[in-house]
Parts: structure tokens; C-alpha cells; sequence
């Protein structure tokens, strides 16, 4: 506990909670947002072409896309740290965020475990299990972006919910 | 100029820009004439974009005029409530006509239909439209004729206020359009990505552009869940979405709007095939685009910061 508030009181950490300049925490904000975009756009596009939108896209393609998906995976992982760092006492006790991080973690596991059915040489119409990947694909996103969102509400001293 | 005057600039595009369209398009269909009608759609939907700027300059007018003398303020209210209900159906005359666009000249049945579906909504929005801007001019002027046959009952909320107080009694409300705001801005993205990348290189082995064109709804589903759940916010709470910032905003929708009627309108990336390269125009608009849906997304982000939200 000592440990998280050493962090979250590091000058470096106040900067970003309290300075009032567009680089602190508006910027580091927006780049998590835009992060998303990446990586959430890409991918669920990816998966409504497994389920059959745009079928003259080929499914190959997305090779050629997902290392921008990547930037947008670490761009969120570098800044998803920061907004832990400055907040670290108060997320790591709401039980919103380890439902965020879990839906996250089931999120890449999942395009892992898909990429590796798809990206093959030999390309084939998607499988029934890889459609079923594909909707669990779209499902983890969306859980994330829904429990990332309302990080803002629950947990709050006011408490929205 | 100040905002009120740019809201009463822009009215001009939704009324008159829109009434030429209409009146242009009658005179295609009467006369078969399918490029006119083509011409038509691009009218209406760019009419659709340029009415979501001028429906939000109307609440910095509202500020700007508070405090004028000889302002009838019930008439702002029913100038805002008739402008609503003309809004959402320009909107989906816009919609239906990028729709047109989207299929031109893939004869199906629903292509036939839809040249009908547009008509009936065309000439909605434009009798609506016209009520919005009578009840709109005679906001200045109560004392006259055309101000008096205004019914107005102000004990009844209005069709914007009412919706404000359902947005305010119901604490689910807000927190799930934001959620559905990001998951629209998601899918918005993606298609931004994938799209223009590929006009810029990225991927060009695999990805023809017929394929990418299979891909552009997917975005419009997108654009049109942020439209309707940025609706929730701002008529809720339109006090809220003054100022140039989210002004901005609104014109950068618009130059997103502009960006993509390019590449459904010219046929050079239409020759783009596999492994080909778009020309260097091709490739500044696509940049173009990703920086647009980035800047929108960047003035939405800040306007907490830069603008007057919250």
C-alpha cells in the first residue's frame, strides 16, 4: 500500500494530476482514447469480415494491418500505466478496473488464438470455431470499453451507480 | 462576424441550398435524367452534413441573443423544437442519399425503392425546415403577424426540454450513450484506417479498392451512433456545446463528410487494383481523412479543456 502511494505521490505524478497544461492528463487521456480507436477499430473490423461483411476484403489483408492494431496496444499499455500510476490507490480498489483488465487480457488472448487460425497459406472460408472467435473477439471489446467508460462513474465518492 | 451571425449564415444550406436540391431533383425524376439524380444525392447529403453545424450554431445564437431587448424567448424554444424534428429528417434524407450514392449503379430492387424513400423524406424535411426557419425569423420580430399565429403553450415543455429532463432523471442515461459514443468511434476509426491506409500503401498487395468500398458502411454505422448519441448530449444539455471549440468540431464532422463524398464521387481510386498505387492526390486526401476523424476525435476529447463542457 506504502508502495502505491510512493508512486502516485512521485513528482512526475503529480504533474500529470494536477498541471494545468494539455500535455498532462488531457493528452495522456486522448492518447488512450486514440489508442483504442486502433485497436478496437481494427479489430472488430477484422471480426465482422470473419462473420462475413466486406467479403471481398481478404482476410489476409489484416496481416498488413495489425501492426498499426500493435501501436495502438502500446500506446494504451504505456499510457494505461501512467493513468494507473496517478490513481493507483483508488483503481486498484475498484473492482470496475480488474473487470477492465480482464476483459482486455480475454481480448488478446482471443486475436492470438484468431490470428494464428487465419493467417495460414492457404486461405479458407472461416470455420464455425473461428466465427464463434470472432463474436467472443467483438464481445471482450466491447466489456472493455463498457467497464473502461464507467471507471469515471463507479466507485466515485458521489457514486453515479 | 459572431456565432449568432454564423448561425444565421448557415441556415441558408438546410432551407435554400436544400430547396434547390429538391427542386432539382422533382426535375430528374420527371425528366429520367439519372445523373442529375446523382447530382441530387450529393446535394442531400451534403446538406444533411452541413444542418448537424448549423442545428448546434443555433444554441451559441440562443446565448448571444439572452439578453436582448425585444426577443421573444418562447419563440426560441419553438424554433428550437421545430428545428429538432426537421433535423432527424434531414438527417435520414442524408443518410438514404448516401445510401444511393453507396449503391449507384448496382441496379436492385432496393435502389428503385429508394429513389421513392428519398422523395417522401426530401419534401418532409424540406416543409419542415421551412416551419423551423418561419418560427426562426420571427424570433426578432414578436410583435408581428407571423409571430402571433405561433401557438405556444409554455407550460408544456418542449420536445428538446422534455427530452433534457429524461436525460436528467434517468442516471443510466449519459454514462451508456457515452459508452455507445466510443464504440461508434471504434468502428468510425477502423474503417478511417483501413480505408485510407491502404490509399496510402499500406497493404496494397492484398486490398483492391472495390474491397474497401465493401467497408465504408461499416463507418457510416459508426458515424450515425455517434451522431445519435451526441444527439443525447447536446439536446439535452446544449448550454453545454457553445463556443468555437465544439464549433470546430462540428466543421471538422463536416470536412470528414467532404473528404469521404471524394472518393464515393471520383473514379481515379475506383481503377486502384491490387498492388496498384493511388495517385499522389488520392494519397493526400486519404491522409487528409485519418487527420480529420483524429482532429474530431481530439476536439470531442478536449472539450472539457478547450471548450465549455462540464
Amino acid at each position: 500500500m506504502d508502495f502505491l502511494v510512493k508512486i502516485q505521490e512521485s513528482g512526475f505524478c503529480q504533474w500529470v494530476r494536477e498541471a494545468d497544461s494539455l500535455f498532462a492528463f488531457p493528452g495522456i487521456l486522448l492518447l488512450h482514447t486514440i489508442g483504442m480507436g486502433l485497436v478496437v477499430g481494427i479489430n472488430a473490423t477484422f471480426d465482422l469480415r470473419i462473420l462475413g461483411f466486406a467479403p471481398a476484403l481478404r482476410l489476409r489483408a489484416f496481416e498488413k494491418f495489425f501492426p498499426v492494431m500493435w501501436v495502438g496496444f502500446w500506446i494504451n499499455a504505456i499510457t494505461g500505466s501512467i493513468l494507473l500510476a496517478v490513481n493507483a490507490t483508488k483503481l486498484t480498489h475498484n473492482p470496475d478496473f480488474y473487470i477492465k483488465l480482464a476483459f482486455i487480457a480475454l481480448a488478446v488472448i482471443n486475436v492470438q488464438v484468431l490470428k494464428r487460425q487465419v493467417f495460414v497459406p492457404a486461405e479458407t472460408a472461416p470455420t464455425t470455431k473461428v466465427k464463434i472467435l470472432a463474436v467472443t473477439s467483438m464481445i471482450f471489446w466491447l466489456g472493455a470499453i463498457t467497464s473502461g467508460r464507467l471507471l469515471a462513474y463507479v466507485g466515485r465518492s458521489s457514486g453515479v451507480l | 462576424m459572431n456565432s449568432g451571425h454564423v448561425h444565421l449564415w448557415l441556415n441558408h444550406l438546410p432551407t435554400i441550398g436544400f430547396g434547390i436540391g429538391l427542386a432539382l431533383y422533382v426535375t430528374a425524376l420527371l425528366l429520367k435524367q439519372a445523373d442529375l439524380r446523382r447530382v441530387c444525392f450529393v446535394i442531400f447529403f451534403l446538406a444533411a452534413a452541413f444542418t448537424i453545424a448549423t442545428y448546434v450554431s443555433g444554441s451559441d445564437a440562443r446565448e448571444q441573443l439572452k439578453e436582448t431587448p425585444g426577443v421573444s424567448h418562447p419563440l426560441m424554444e419553438a424554433h428550437e423544437s421545430a428545428a429538432l424534428v426537421a433535423f432527424v429528417f434531414m438527417e435520414i434524407t442524408g443518410f438514404f442519399s448516401w445510401i444511393g450514392l453507396w449503391i449507384w449503379n448496382r441496379p436492385t430492387r432496393f435502389a428503385h425503392w429508394n429513389v421513392g424513400l428519398i422523395f417522401i423524406f426530401a419534401t418532409l424535411t424540406f416543409v419542415l425546415m421551412a416551419q423551423a426557419a418561419y418560427i426562426g425569423g420571427a424570433i426578432r420580430h414578436p410583435e408581428t403577424e407571423a409571430a402571433q399565429a405561433v401557438s405556444l403553450n409554455p407550460s408544456v415543455p418542449t420536445l428538446p426540454r422534455a427530452w433534457g429532463l429524461f436525460v436528467q432523471d434517468h442516471s443510466w442515461v449519459w454514462p451508456a450513450c457515452e459508452t455507445i459514443h466510443f464504440v461508434g468511434l471504434c468502428l468510425l476509426f477502423g474503417t478511417v484506417l483501413i480505408f485510407n491506409l491502404r490509399m496510402l500503401g499500406i497493404g496494397k498487395t492484398m486490398v483492391s479498392f472495390a474491397a474497401l468500398r465493401q467497408l465504408l458502411p461499416l463507418g457510416m454505422l459508426g458515424f450515425t451512433l455517434n451522431l445519435l448519441t451526441g444527439m443525447m448530449f447536446f439536446v439535452a444539455t446544449p448550454e453545454q456545446y457553445t463556443g468555437s471549440f465544439f464549433f470546430l468540431k462540428m466543421m471538422l464532422v463536416v470536412a470528414g463528410a467532404l473528404n469521404l463524398l471524394y472518393f464515393m464521387l471520383s473514379g481515379s481510386p475506383e481503377s486502384v487494383e491490387y498492388g496498384g498505387d493511388a495517385g499522389i492526390w488520392t494519397k493526400v486526401i486519404a491522409a487528409s481523412g485519418i487527420l480529420i476523424w483524429t482532429a474530431v476525435l481530439f476536439c470531442g476529447h478536449m472539450l472539457p479543456w478547450l471548450g465549455n463542457s462540464f
